[in-house]
């Protein structure tokens, strides 16, 4: 503890003024913040949904996006993607139940993801219109590893969960009781690195292809 | 790591005499300053953020010591345990005695600047504990016993021939291939193994969040994630001035580090790191320690240099400077180069040694116009140039050369007198060509080109007379 009491009495001899009082210093943090609209992004004449899938399927994001009716549907769309990609019919399924009780028919769901894992599904708590990102919150039924591990990454978002800017999901979170699990993780597109002659290169070492399904009308 | 900023001098030479090098730098800042330009004209904002960001930290720092405080109250409360170290050293000392503790045998690292400041590597290695660096850059230059040479892009120095020659000799199944995108398979397939095999993770942060204690990071390759849930235990460093109050304010940030590092509008990765795995939890790990680390950043709270801690570490600054353009990242002999380190460097080990880093910048000011933090960084290296003067840190040379200037320059007749037979002189020995291939006192400049020899009509005071009189 000697390291700690030294680093703060050099601050405070630096500062050399009274302290002031948390609630003070709250309120001054909080009028630096002018009204978020200010620093946003503007893209007002997409909805966030339309503003989301551009995002996803944009050369940076390098997703593809498929829409479904419903979760019942949206298996159909993992189907055709798992053809269409010449992929086995075989998935790594975290222990969500909104997922494991719906039929598969004849795709193989296993909860035993591998390292080399080749395609995972997921359902992601909320996405972002902004930046076309999707939240992840590490849960017992959603361990933070099957969204780094394979090499496709298979994401379900509700269309009523995409929300326009980051801040929406803090107001919400907040508002949840300001509640902070293990990991939150904000996905945007897929794995890449520009580390060799700044050229952008997909599957680094999470996952190289992201396909989203979004469910239902927003 | 080992610092090298004494000898700038023949570091530079070294680097300009690397044709490989300048090509690899040439391809490279180029596309980041034309990505960044692009973003800025997709984004008017900007500007505002920007202003509200430096706000923010100004605003952290004047009460850096409440908002430790407040982020080690609630680091703890997420099940964290908290470190404070003053010196590497101390924090060395705290990460290998954790790994000790837990018989440690393999490490996976993300990159953090701050554990390349504190030398994690060596201190791992002395402890016997193999280090594995996940980032694709760091992975590079650990298989080539290089140093970092960018913050960012710490591999900038080598093209991609370079790469997939070491990848050949190093990798257990490399490609035969010199594609960027057969290479970056070729370190995935390395990788993959050694993630899963871990018994710790070290990462840095980007920044940390004083009312969830929170640590962040931010990757594009999704590595951070990779290293820091499989094993049982991770550890974080992390300087103290990496301080946010909350996400509402660290939602500014996010929007602008990316932009500014790499002309993006979000890395492809961010994450909050909030303790260990909870009850019911499938991965992530048992334990998770952060170290709080000093390294000098209090005395420069304590001076002229508060305003540089604001850095958040984006790399713009360099990217734009055409000195580090020139050389790379390796002259500066440091952790930190271009015109951040120019700053962080003397400050962080002494002036005497790495003088010569804020001398060796035209103070052309494009550092601060990209800085997103707005850091006045001419400013800094002009104030670390007056504290060299003062304390008799300049080459006497120098010195005397600015004395006998000064006594020239304070006798008009004088100045003048010397000009006008400088002039004659030159004209004289630059004959009919007109210029000069040697000049004494300048064989700098003479030795790699010709010097223009003055236009008739005299000193600039004649001609000025002259054409009053008209």
């Amino acid at each position: 503890m000697v390291a700690r009491e030294l680093i703060l009495a050099r601050l405070r001899r630096a500062l050399n003024a009274p302290r002031a009082d948390a609630t003070a210093i709250t309120a001054e943090a909080d009028a630096l913040l002018p009204d978020a609209r200010e620093m946003q992004p503007k893209f007002d004449g997409q909805s966030n949904r339309e503003r989301f899938m551009e995002k996803v399927t944009s050369e940076r994001l390098t997703g593809t996006v498929d829409a479904a009716a419903d979760m019942a549907a949206a298996v159909g769309c993992v189907r055709n993607y798992l053809m269409r990609s010449n992929l086995p019919l075989r998935i790594a399924m975290p222990p969500m139940d909104t997922l494991k009780t719906l039929d598969w028919g004849d795709i193989a769901v296993h909860g035993d993801i591998a390292a080399d894992e080749a395609v995972s599904i997921g359902l992601a708590d909320y996405a972002i219109a902004e930046t076309g990102s999707v939240v992840f919150t590490s849960r017992p039924d959603s361990p933070t590893l099957y969204n780094y591990l394979p090499l496709h990454h298979i994401i379900l978002v509700e269309a009523d969960k995409i929300l326009r800017y980051m801040e929406d999901f803090w107001a919400i979170v907040r508002a949840d009781g300001n509640v902070h699990p293990r990991n939150i993780n904000f996905i945007t597109g897929t794995s890449g690195t520009a580390d060799i002659e700044a050229k952008n290169v997909r599957g680094a070492h999470g996952p190289r292809f992201m396909h989203v399904v979004i469910i239902g009308a927003d | 790591m080992r610092q090298t900023s004494e000898h700038f001098k023949q570091n530079v030479t070294s680097a300009l005499q690397q044709p490989n090098l300048r090509v690899a730098l040439d391809r490279t800042t180029s596309l980041l300053q034309q990505r960044r330009r692009d973003m800025l004209a997709s984004f008017p904002e900007y500007e505002r953020v920007r202003e509200v960001a430096a706000q923010i930290k100004d605003h952290t720092l004047a009460h850096l010591d409440h908002y430790l405080e407040e982020f080690e109250h609630n680091a703890i409360r997420s099940g964290a345990k908290v470190y404070w170290a003053s010196t590497p050293k101390e924090a060395t000392d705290i990460i290998v005695g954790i790994c000790k503790a837990k018989e440690a045998r393999s490490v996976t690292r993300v990159k953090s600047m701050l554990g390349e400041e504190i030398g994690i590597g060596e201190a791992l290695a002395a402890a016997g504990i193999e280090r594995v660096e996940t980032d694709l850059a760091e992975h590079i230059i650990q298989l080539a016993g290089d140093p970092p040479s960018h913050i960012v892009m710490p591999a900038m120095h080598k093209t991609h021939e370079e790469v997939a020659e070491l990848f050949r000799r190093k990798h257990s199944s490399p490609t035969e291939s010199d594609d960027v995108g057969d290479l970056v398979e070729s370190a995935r397939r390395e990788l993959r193994p050694k993630y899963m095999d871990a018994d710790i993770g070290i990462s840095g942060a980007n920044f940390i969040v004083a009312e969830t204690g929170s640590v962040v990071t931010v990757t594009n390759e999704g590595n951070a994630e990779l290293t820091t849930t499989p094993p049982k235990v991770h550890i974080v460093n992390v300087g103290i001035e990496k301080l946010v109050p909350t996400m509402e304010h660290l939602t500014v940030f996010v929007r602008i580090l990316a932009r500014a590092a790499l002309g993006m509008e979000i890395t492809q990765y961010t994450t909050f790191h909030n303790g260990p795995k909870r009850t019911g939890d499938r991965d992530g790990p048992e334990e998770m320690h952060i170290v709080l680390v000093d390294n000098r950043r209090t005395e420069m709270f304590d001076s002229f240099l508060r305003p540089m801690l604001r850095c958040i570490r984006c790399g713009a600054c360099m990217n734009h400077c055409p000195v580090y353009g020139a050389v790379g990242g390796h002259a500066y002999g440091f952790v930190y180069p271009g015109p951040m380190g120019s700053v962080l460097t003397p400050a962080m080990t002494s002036l005497k040694q790495a003088g010569d880093l804020p001398n060796a910048c035209t103070l052309n000011g494009r550092c601060q116009e990209v800085c997103p933090v707005n850091i006045p960084l001419p400013d800094l290296m002009r104030k670390l140039r007056e504290q060299q003067w003062r304390e008799g840190l300049t080459p006497s040379t120098f010195r005397h050369g600015l004395g006998l200037w000064a006594f020239v320059a304070k006798r008009p007749w004088l100045y003048r007198l010397g000009s006008r037979i400088s002039v004659g002189m030159m004209r004289w020995l630059a004959g009919k060509r007109g210029r000069l291939s040697v000049l004494p006192g300048a064989g700098g400049w003479t030795k790699y080109r010709d010097l223009s020899a003055p236009q008739r009509g005299g000193t600039f005071m004649d001609q000025y007379r002259r054409s009053k009189r008209r």
